[in-house]
C-alpha cells in the first residue's frame, strides 16, 4: 500500500515542493492533489469518523501553505512532512476536546457504523488493537503509526520527531510494552 | 553487548523484510525469548491502515477552499489580476498614482506598437511574439471600470480564450507551449470565482454568470477531452490540471448556482453527467479514459445529492429536482447498460460501481417522492448478466466491504439488496 516513501521524492515532486516553497499556488494544488489521500487515511484512522477527518484533512493543508518556508530546514520526504503537521492537529483535536471518552466512543462507534467507517475495520482485532494504540502517548502513537502503518523508516522518523535514531527505538520498545499491558489487561476484564 | 531495544528493531525490520522469522530471532537471542516474543507478535500484528478513501467531491471543495484561503492570505501573489484587485483598496494614493502611470505607460506603448499589432495580438498563442501584448491588454481590461459581476464576465472570457489556446497549440502540434495556456486558464478561473463570490458578499444578483460558468467548464471538459487525445504523452498532465480546473470551477459554481435556482443546477448537473457518459462511449476501448470519465460521472451524481441539500438547507421544495434527477437516473442507466457491453473487462467493475451507487439513490428518490404522493418513474429493466454484477457491487456496499473507487454510500441499510429494484426474477 505504501509506494513512494523512503524512495525519497520523485523529481517532479521535488520540483513541486521548491515551486511551493516559492509561493507558487499551483504547485501548491499539485502537491494537494497527490497527497490529500494519504493524510486524510492518516487522519481517519486517528478520529475515527469521516466528519472530523475532512475538517483537519482540510486543516492540515492550509497549515503546511502557512509554515511551508520551513519545510526546506527538514531533510524529510514532503508527505512525511504533512504527516506531523497531521500527528500535530490530532493532538491538538483530542486536547480541545479533554475528554478520553470521546475518543473511546468514536473508536468504539466504528463497529456499528455504516460508510466508510466500517470499510475501515478490517478485523475486530484490528480495531481493539487500534484502541489501544490510541491510548498511547502522543509521541509513542506517533512512532507505532508512521514506522508500522505508513512504513517509514527509522531514519526518517528521527528526522521528523528531531529526535535520535535510539531514543526513536527506545520509543517504540515503550510503547510496544505498554501495548502488550493495555491489551492483557483488556483480555482479563473480558 | 546490543541493547534490547536494539536487539527488538533489528528482529523486527528483518522478519519484515521477510529475512527471517519470528523462531529464528527468538533462537538467536535465547536470554531475552520471554520479553522478546510478545513484543514481536504485537509489532506484527499492527498492520498497515485500511484504504479509506476521501470522497471526490470532498477532495474537490475542500481544494476550492485552500485556494481561496491561500488566495485570501497570500502577500505576494503570482495571480497578477488579484493583485491589482487588492491594491485598489489598500495602496496609498502616491502608489496608485504610480500605477496609474504604469498602466499609461502600456497604454502609449501600446498605441506606439499600433492599434493594429494589438488587434492582431488577439489572435496569437502562447509563444508567439505577440502574445505578451495579448495578456497585457486582458489585463489593462480587468482594470477598466465594472463591478464584480462585470468583471468576473471578463475574466471568464479569458478562461474561454485558453482553452481556445489549448485546442490550436494542440492542432498545430506545439504542445510545449501547453503550460503557459494551462497556468492561464487556472489564473483566469479563479478569478472568475473569486469575483463572483466578491459579487455575491455585496448583494449583487450572481445568478446568471454562475449558470455560465457552469456551462462554460462543462463546455471547457469537453475540449480539454479532445485536447488531452491529441497531445503526446509529455503533455498529458498539463491537461489533466486543466481538466482539474475545469472541474473545480464546475463545482463551485454549481453550488452556487443550487442556492439560486435549484432546478437549473439540477438540470444542468445532469446534462454534464450526460457528457460524462458521452465521453465513455467516445473512448470506449481505453480503460483509462473510461476510467476517468466514470469517476467525474460519479463525482456529478455526489453532488447532485449536494444540490438537494443545498436547497432543503434554504427550505427550497426540491420535488421538482427530485423528479427530475430519477428521470435522468433512468437514462443514465440505461447509458450505462450500453456501454458496460462494450468496454473492456478491466473497466466493468468500474461501470457497475456506477449503476450500483445510481441505484442506491434512486430507490432513496423514489421513496421519498411516493411520501410527496409523486408518481416516481421506474428504472430501465437492465440484462441479467449487467443485473448479477451491479447487485454484486450493491451487496459490498451494503456491506461496506472495501475496493470500490467511491466509499459506500451513507445510510445503505443492511440486507437489502432487492430494495434497489433488483430481484431474484430478472425484473427491475
Amino acid at each position: 500500500m505504501y509506494q513512494n516513501r523512503s524512495e525519497g521524492q520523485t523529481s517532479d515532486e521535488a520540483m513541486l515542493v521548491q515551486k511551493a516553497i516559492g509561493h507558487d499556488t499551483e504547485a501548491f494544488g499539485r502537491l494537494y492533489d497527490m497527497h490529500v489521500d494519504r493524510v486524510y487515511r492518516h487522519i481517519y484512522y486517528r478520529v475515527g469518523n469521516e466528519a472530523d477527518a475532512e475538517d483537519l484533512t482540510q486543516q492540515v493543508f492550509l497549515k503546511a501553505w502557512q509554515v511551508i518556508d520551513r519545510y526546506k530546514k527538514t531533510a524529510s520526504p514532503f508527505i512525511a512532512w504533512l504527516m506531523t503537521i497531521s500527528h500535530n492537529l490530532v493532538v491538538d483535536f483530542y486536547r480541545t476536546r479533554k475528554d478520553r471518552a470521546y475518543l473511546e466512543a468514536e473508536v468504539l462507534a466504528d463497529g456499528s457504523a455504516s460508510s466508510p467507517e466500517r470499510a475501515a475495520e478490517a478485523s475486530f482485532e484490528q480495531q481493539r488493537l487500534r484502541k489501544a494504540i490510541l491510548q498511547l502517548r502522543s509521541d509513542e502513537q506517533q512512532v507505532v503509526i508512521l514506522r508500522f502503518m505508513e512504513g517509514f523508516e527509522f531514519t526518517e522518523i528521527a528526522s521528523l520527531l528531531k529526535k535520535k535514531k535510539g531514543n526513536v527505538r527506545v520509543i517504540l520498545h515503550r510503547a510496544l510494552v505498554k501495548l502488550r499491558n493495555i491489551l492483557e489487561k483488556e483480555r482479563k476484564q473480558n | 553487548m546490543k541493547k534490547f531495544e536494539d536487539i527488538l528493531v533489528q528482529c523486527i525490520e528483518d522478519i519484515k523484510a521477510g529475512r527471517s522469522s519470528i523462531e529464528d530471532c527468538l533462537d538467536r537471542h535465547p536470554s531475552m525469548r520471554e520479553q522478546l516474543e510478545p513484543l514481536l507478535r504485537i509489532a506484527l500484528e499492527i498492520r498497515e491502515a485500511p484504504d479509506v478513501k476521501p470522497s471526490p467531491a470532498f477532495k474537490i471543495k475542500a481544494r476550492v477552499r485552500l485556494m481561496e484561503q491561500i488566495h485570501g492570505r497570500q502577500a505576494v501573489t503570482k495571480w497578477p489580476w488579484s493583485r491589482y484587485n487588492n491594491q485598489t483598496k489598500t495602496i496609498p494614493l502616491r502608489k496608485r498614482f504610480s500605477m496609474v502611470g504604469v498602466i499609461l505607460a502600456i497604454v502609449l506603448t501600446l498605441s506606439a506598437v499600433g492599434g493594429g499589432t494589438a488587434y492582431a495580438a488577439q489572435g496569437s498563442l502562447p509563444g508567439d511574439v505577440l502574445y505578451s501584448v495579448k495578456l497585457v491588454t486582458e489585463q489593462l481590461r480587468m482594470m477598466l471600470p465594472g463591478n464584480d459581476v462585470a468583471r468576473a464576465q471578463r475574466a471568464l472570457s479569458f478562461a474561454e480564450r485558453r482553452v481556445g489556446e489549448m485546442e490550436a497549440l494542440a492542432e498545430k502540434g506545439r504542445p510545449q507551449y501547453l503550460g503557459l495556456a494551462v497556468g492561464g486558464y487556472d489564473d483566469a478561473v479563479n478569478m472568475t470565482l473569486a469575483r463572483i463570490e466578491r459579487a455575491g458578499d455585496k448583494g449583487l444578483a450572481t445568478g446568471n454568470v454562475t449558470a455560465r460558468v457552469a456551462e462554460a467548464t462543462t463546455r471547457h471538459l469537453s475540449v480539454l477531452d479532445t485536447v488531452y487525445d491529441m497531445v503526446p504523452p509529455e503533455a498529458k498532465e498539463a491537461i489533466a490540471h486543466a481538466r482539474n480546473v475545469s472541474e473545480t470551477g464546475y463545482f463551485h459554481a454549481m453550488a452556487a448556482l443550487a442556492k439560486n435556482n435549484t432546478v437549473r443546477a439540477a438540470e444542468m448537473n445532469l446534462a454534464a453527467m450526460l457528457g460524462r457518459l458521452n465521453r465513455v462511449r467516445a473512448r470506449v476501448g481505453d480503460v483509462e479514459a473510461v476510467e476517468n470519465a466514470l469517476q467525474q460521472f460519479e463525482a456529478m451524481a455526489e453532488f447532485g445529492e449536494e444540490i438537494s441539500r443545498i436547497a432543503q438547507e434554504i427550505g427550497l421544495n426540491i420535488t421538482k429536482v427530485e423528479e427530475l434527477v430519477a428521470l435522468a437516473t433512468s437514462k443514465h442507466l440505461e447509458e450505462l447498460a450500453e456501454v458496460w457491453e462494450m468496454v473492456p473487462k478491466q473497466a466493468r467493475p468500474a461501470i457497475e460501481r456506477a449503476m450500483a451507487n445510481l441505484l442506491i439513490r434512486h430507490q432513496r428518490r423514489v421513496q421519498a417522492l411516493e411520501q410527496w404522493g409523486v408518481e416516481a418513474p421506474q428504472p430501465p429493466v437492465i440484462p441479467g448478466r449487467i443485473r448479477e454484477r451491479v447487485e454484486e457491487r450493491i451487496r459490498e456496499q451494503v456491506e461496506g466491504i472495501p475496493g470500490g473507487t467511491t466509499p459506500p454510500t451513507p445510510g445503505v441499510p443492511a440486507g437489502a439488496c432487492h430494495q434497489y429494484g433488483l430481484n431474484a426474477t430478472g425484473e427491475m
